[in-house]
């Protein structure tokens, strides 16, 4: 089961690399969002404790509802257009996704050999990574960042359920806590920077160099 | 339960009353004893008077002890210099970010607090990102262009670095696995006791992802213009503040990690790191000094610089490693001074431009002989601080497996004092063409005391050596496994 939410997590994020909607980023976040949850669920299930469906219901509650809900928020109050505006086109991205995601799987599958992972989600997760990476990296509107960063650490989520790492949970709150945090302040600004610089595009932010 | 108290929830507790109380001066006061009563705590617990008793996550040895203690220092007279600071005449648009000036500051006490004192490293994470949210709309404090500019990088690349020290702190788990550690919690004691035992392949990777995401926190070479951008454009306690105990409270997490992987046999591979990282700063600070422009970004750029320097002790070991302690304090200190006196510059040129700014030993002459001095300091000429500092990470270069490294840290160094110097220099002597020569007399402000104060605890510490501070020094190199 935790393969296949790994596999939709991977095709969430084919997804979010050939479209060239702003808010479509958005869905996608909530796809994540609800997979992530499920995710959790399911392993709540196995040991069910009434302590251990807090996180789950607080993961639902901030990637799916909150941190959206304000992304597009900031959208309709900035009129962003609704095109991406990518520096490399989607058909060329879309390969290099693929063979970077090719790479990630096999790469994993060898090291799997000597330590005990799952080797799916551990690659899914990876992969998420990678391409916040790359949507930070090719796409002008800052906007798309925020959506970029949180694509990474949706995968560095999965990615810690991969390594079945169990962090207490007054910690794992504190990094929601955190990430939520991060968006909000991020949203401010960007609705500082559209203000102050009548855009929101990297191209804007050029004034600092040495 | 007191220590923890102080330490961390009465900071917590005064930012909520800096929120519903909207005096600058009652916000003011507040700050000021809670910063007074930090310092006075973290003085007794350093000094061993006080014996600690933190709850489950914290913990403090000789380490922590330390930072905690120039953390203390460098916040306290960053608060008692902050009111006159604020009193200035500034632009009206700023006037809105002075109401959430010390509810800030009072946060970013907490969580720089809780991250030093932090025993596990997920609870270091969470503090250290929340750090990075108590700093960041401090940068934008001037409301103009390029501070708004500073902030979204500082918070984007800062809060993507430390994603990535996440992505490190996982891999320790992972490293753990088949080994007697396996399920446990991520507590640095445990896993230090148990290092040997870890899987070196995981161990290596979780070092480099937390070095590479911490250092866009610590300034170092390639990651550094994050951290560069901010310092440079954030107002000047706030510049100091980063620059003497933010990047302080990022080290600590690679020390941390350092710890675990020295008992082990990748000990190697994160010297060479850390040593890589070092001189790779020290380059870049090279490069930029010869064609500084801007003062106050120069002094980021010598951040860089000694950050860069005490890693490369770090990483070299022996008594270059106790060095590079030493010089964290040294620079801490000294770091407030410079800062400081490039405000008092700042808001009277109304620039940050070195060719602007003329003759300030004769407008402000003691602005100007202030910041000369501490220039002279934080270049290491005795008897001030670090002078100390550098000869002992020096002599750990020259006598560890690596003596040539001297040798192009020296040529670095030079370079960074004479291009350092002369923007300086010109910025202190030379006189503006035609300008009339009236010059008023300057005020003696509250900055000037400080910086006073500071310089004489510099030079006490350098030339007294308190046998304390010596024995905490040994004691962390003990910790480390360092021999000397």
């Amino acid at each position: 089961m935790e393969n296949v939410l790994s596999i939709l997590f991977c095709l969430s994020l084919f997804y979010v690399i050939v479209t060239s909607r702003v808010k479509a980023y958005v869905t996608v976040l909530q796809i994540q969002g609800v997979l992530l949850s499920v995710l959790l669920i399911i392993q709540v299930i196995h040991n069910f404790s009434v302590y251990g469906i807090i996180l789950p219901i607080t993961l639902l509650l901030v990637k799916v509802i909150l941190i959206p809900r304000y992304i597009n928020k900031v959208i309709s109050e900035l009129e962003i257009k609704r095109r991406i505006e990518p520096t490399i086109q989607q058909m060329i991205l879309l390969p290099i996704v693929i063979v970077t995601m090719i790479t990630i799987f096999i790469v994993s599958s060898i090291l799997s050999k000597n330590t005990a992972m799952d080797v799916i989600p551990f690659a899914s997760g990876f992969s998420s990574i990678v391409v916040g990476i790359y949507i930070i990296m090719f796409r002008k509107k800052l906007i798309v960042h925020v959506c970029g960063f949180l694509i990474l650490e949706n995968g560095i989520f999965l990615f810690g359920t991969a390594v079945a790492s169990e962090l207490p949970m007054l910690i794992e709150l504190g990094v929601l806590l955190d990430v939520f945090v991060v968006v909000f302040l991020m949203g401010i600004t960007l609705n500082r920077i559209s203000s102050t610089f009548k855009g929101f595009e990297v191209s804007h932010l050029g004034r600092l160099k040495d | 339960m007191l220590d923890f108290f102080i330490f961390i929830l009465l900071p917590v507790l005064s930012a909520a009353f800096c929120f519903f109380v909207k005096d600058l001066k009652t916000q003011y006061s507040i700050s000021l004893i809670v910063a007074l009563l930090h310092l006075g705590l973290s003085l007794l617990v350093f000094l061993g008077l006080y014996n600690t008793d933190l709850p489950t996550f914290f913990s403090t040895d000789s380490l922590s002890k330390l930072f905690l203690l120039i953390l203390s220092n460098v916040y306290f007279w960053i608060v008692l210099v902050s009111y006159s600071y604020l009193k200035r005449p500034i632009i009206p648009k700023a006037e809105e970010a002075k109401k959430y000036y010390f509810l800030l500051l009072n946060f970013y006490l907490a969580s720089n607090s809780a991250a030093i004192l932090s025993n596990h490293f997920g609870m270091y994470w969470v503090a250290a990102e929340a750090t990075t949210l108590s700093v960041s709309p401090l940068i934008y404090f001037y409301r103009n262009e390029e501070a708004l500019e500073a902030m979204w990088k500082y918070l984007f690349l800062v809060s993507v670095g430390i994603a990535f020290a996440f992505i490190g702190i996982l891999l320790l788990t992972l490293s753990a696995k088949g080994t007697p550690l396996e399920g446990e919690q991520l507590f640095y004691t445990t896993f230090i006791k148990n290092a040997s035992q870890l899987n070196p392949i995981w161990l290596k990777a979780s070092f480099i992802f937390i070095f590479v995401g911490l250092s866009t926190k610590i300034g170092i070479a390639p990651m550094h213009s994050g951290d560069v951008d901010a310092t440079s454009n954030a107002p000047s306690p706030i510049a100091a503040l980063m620059s003497g105990s933010l990047r302080l409270t990022a080290l600590i997490g690679v020390m941390r990690i350092y710890q675990i992987i020295r008992p082990t046999s990748s000990s190697e591979f994160a010297r060479t790191i850390l040593i890589i990282g070092g001189l790779l700063s020290l380059f870049f600070v090279f490069v930029y000094m010869f064609k500084v422009k801007n003062f106050k970004r120069m002094l980021a750029y010598s951040s860089v610089e000694h950050l860069g320097l005490i890693t490369l002790g770090l990483g070299i070991g022996g008594l270059a490693f106790v060095g590079a302690l030493y010089h964290s304090i040294f620079n801490s200190i000294t770091k407030i001074i410079l800062f400081l006196m490039a405000g008092n510059i700042r808001h009277n040129y109304n620039t940050r431009e070195v060719l602007k700014v003329r003759s300030v030993l004769n407008f402000m002459p003691k602005t100007g002989w202030l910041f000369m001095i501490a220039f002279l300091a934080i270049s290491g000429i005795p008897p001030l601080g670090l002078f100390f500092s550098e000869i002992k990470i020096f002599e750990g270069i020259l006598f560890s497996d690596k003596p040539y490294i001297l040798a192009l840290v020296m040529f670095f160094l030079l370079f960074i004092f004479i291009n350092m110097g002369k923007a300086i220099f010109n910025m202190l002597y030379k006189n503006g063409d035609g300008e009339q020569q009236s010059y008023k007399s300057e005020k003696f402000e509250f900055s000037h005391f400080i910086a006073i104060a500071l310089l004489i605890l510099l030079t006490c510490i350098a030339v007294f050596s308190p046998n304390i501070l010596f024995e905490n020094i040994i004691n962390i190199a003990k910790d480390f496994g360092i021999i000397l």
